[in-house]
């Protein structure tokens, strides 16, 4: 999928209309990574809301010749929930969090938002190595750095790197056919 | 290192995470600049990865969009001047009710200063209106005065100013024999000054016999300088003297001011 450049710029330009638009492509998948950290519907709505109003004050401070917009918002996604993670009132809340990834997610949840094409992904998730889920857990929707991941689950760096990519072509292999 | 190195590298999908080294971010994005083929694998990294999280994502409320547009357009100017835009219907409307608030203190000022001119001018009106009738009053008295005078039945008699203390003065009688009443104009006369008073005096020649007919007061006051004395005893002569307040029962003759002889 080829950015929308011209979108972010007119948003940029303060244009409400390019801002809904990128709003509907993208708001969905950062409500995913969002909710796979606090897991639960309410908090998660709040922070969507968050992340998209930083998002239209800081849209300056993007720029379309430097990194993808996705990972810009994936960014402001993850700074602000976990932001909110360490909160205090959050805190007495929530317990147990990291015991949970996103495959748990799919295989408790009954109602998703693109159906067909859940069922599809639950399948094949389903047959995800334990291995890939935990890397692409903790890369993509926990936001860990390389160095970071390599530590946790004590691989080398380099194994990291080529784990996550086998994994992620596994992934694209089921997910754009 | 080549395109398919890169590719093959695994640097791509971590970089699409957000989990590369900033030196491996700056060798990726001269990469992306230099090879279409390593722009297009990443779209398809991105791509698979945002459908795995959509996947995860419970439905989004339509609610949480409308909420974003209200917080987004109430601070929308907010650190943003570039783009600050004039509301002029809410300015059109700001000025309007602020003329109209002008206009009606305005009105409100124009109305009070009328009211105060009015009730002035009522004031005046009623102080005028009491001057007429104090007026008219005063000349319906000078026009019974004048009618009396003018009767046959009144003689006039001018009496002339004593040489010695007041040449210029006269006053005039006129006097009812048959009635007994006199009217006395003291027109003539100065204005006494304070503490004495003009007393009128009816004289018998031989011997010097002075009778006192009364003050010259406002009891006595028929009309503007005239005035009017009943049961007026009718003597050779009249004078007229200052004496002080009260008058006295005898004239001061170093102060007689008119004297005058009547010819029966």
């Amino acid at each position: 999928m080829e950015q929308p450049n011209d979108l972010i710029i007119a948003m940029q330009n303060g244009d409400e209309k390019a801002f809904s638009r990128l709003y509907t492509m993208y708001s969905e998948a950062i409500y995913g990574i969002i909710y796979s950290i606090v897991l639960d519907e309410k908090t998660a709505e709040e922070l969507l809301q968050d992340v998209f109003i930083k998002v239209w004050n800081n849209a300056s401070s993007y720029s379309v010749k430097k990194g993808r917009f996705f990972t810009w918002l994936l960014n402001i996604a993850r700074n602000t929930t976990i932001d909110k993670t360490r909160s205090k009132a959050f805190k007495n809340t929530k317990k147990n969090l990291s015991a949970t990834n996103f495959v748990d997610i799919l295989s408790s949840s009954d109602s998703f938002n693109r159906a067909t094409n859940a069922i599809g992904l639950k399948k094949f998730v389903d047959a995800l190595k334990p291995a890939c889920i935990k890397i692409i857990d903790l890369l993509y929707f926990k936001g860990f750095t390389q160095v970071e991941a390599s530590k946790t689950l004590e691989l080398p760096l380099g194994t990291v790197k080529t784990r996550n990519r086998t994994c992620i072509n596994e992934l694209r292999a089921m997910v754009l056919g | 290192m080549t395109p398919e190195e890169i590719i093959a590298s695994g640097n791509l999908e971590l970089y699409v995470c957000g989990a590369l080294s900033p030196e491996e971010v700056t060798e990726v994005e001269e990469a992306i600049a230099a090879h279409p083929e390593v722009k297009r694998e990443i779209e398809l990294i991105e791509e698979s990865l945002l459908h795995l999280a959509e996947t995860v994502a419970p439905p989004v409320q339509a609610m949480t969009w409308t909420y974003i547009l209200n917080s987004i357009r109430n601070v929308k100017n907010i650190g943003d001047t570039k783009i600050r835009t004039l509301n002029w219907p809410a300015i059109t409307g700001w000025a309007a009710a602020i003329l109209f608030m002008g206009g009606i203190m305005w009105m409100l000022k124009q109305t009070n200063d009328l009211n105060n001119s009015l009730q002035v001018t009522t004031t005046e009106n009623t102080v005028l209106k009491e001057e007429k009738a104090t007026v008219e009053s005063q000349l319906a008295e000078n026009n019974k005065t004048l009618e009396i005078l003018r009767s046959k039945d009144y003689l006039a008699y001018t009496l002339l100013g004593n040489q010695a203390v007041a040449p210029e003065s006269f006053a005039k009688v006129y006097l009812n024999n048959k009635e007994k009443v006199a009217y006395i104009d003291v027109n003539g006369l100065p204005t006494p000054p304070s503490g004495k008073v003009y007393q009128v005096w009816s004289l018998k020649m031989e011997p010097l016999t002075p009778t006192s007919v009364g003050l010259i007061d406002p009891e006595n006051k028929a009309g503007e300088g005239i005035y009017k004395f009943v049961n007026f005893p009718t003597q050779e002569a009249f004078g007229i003297t200052l004496e002080p307040e009260g008058g006295s029962q005898t004239p001061t003759l170093s102060q007689l001011y008119t004297l005058g002889m009547i010819s029966i």
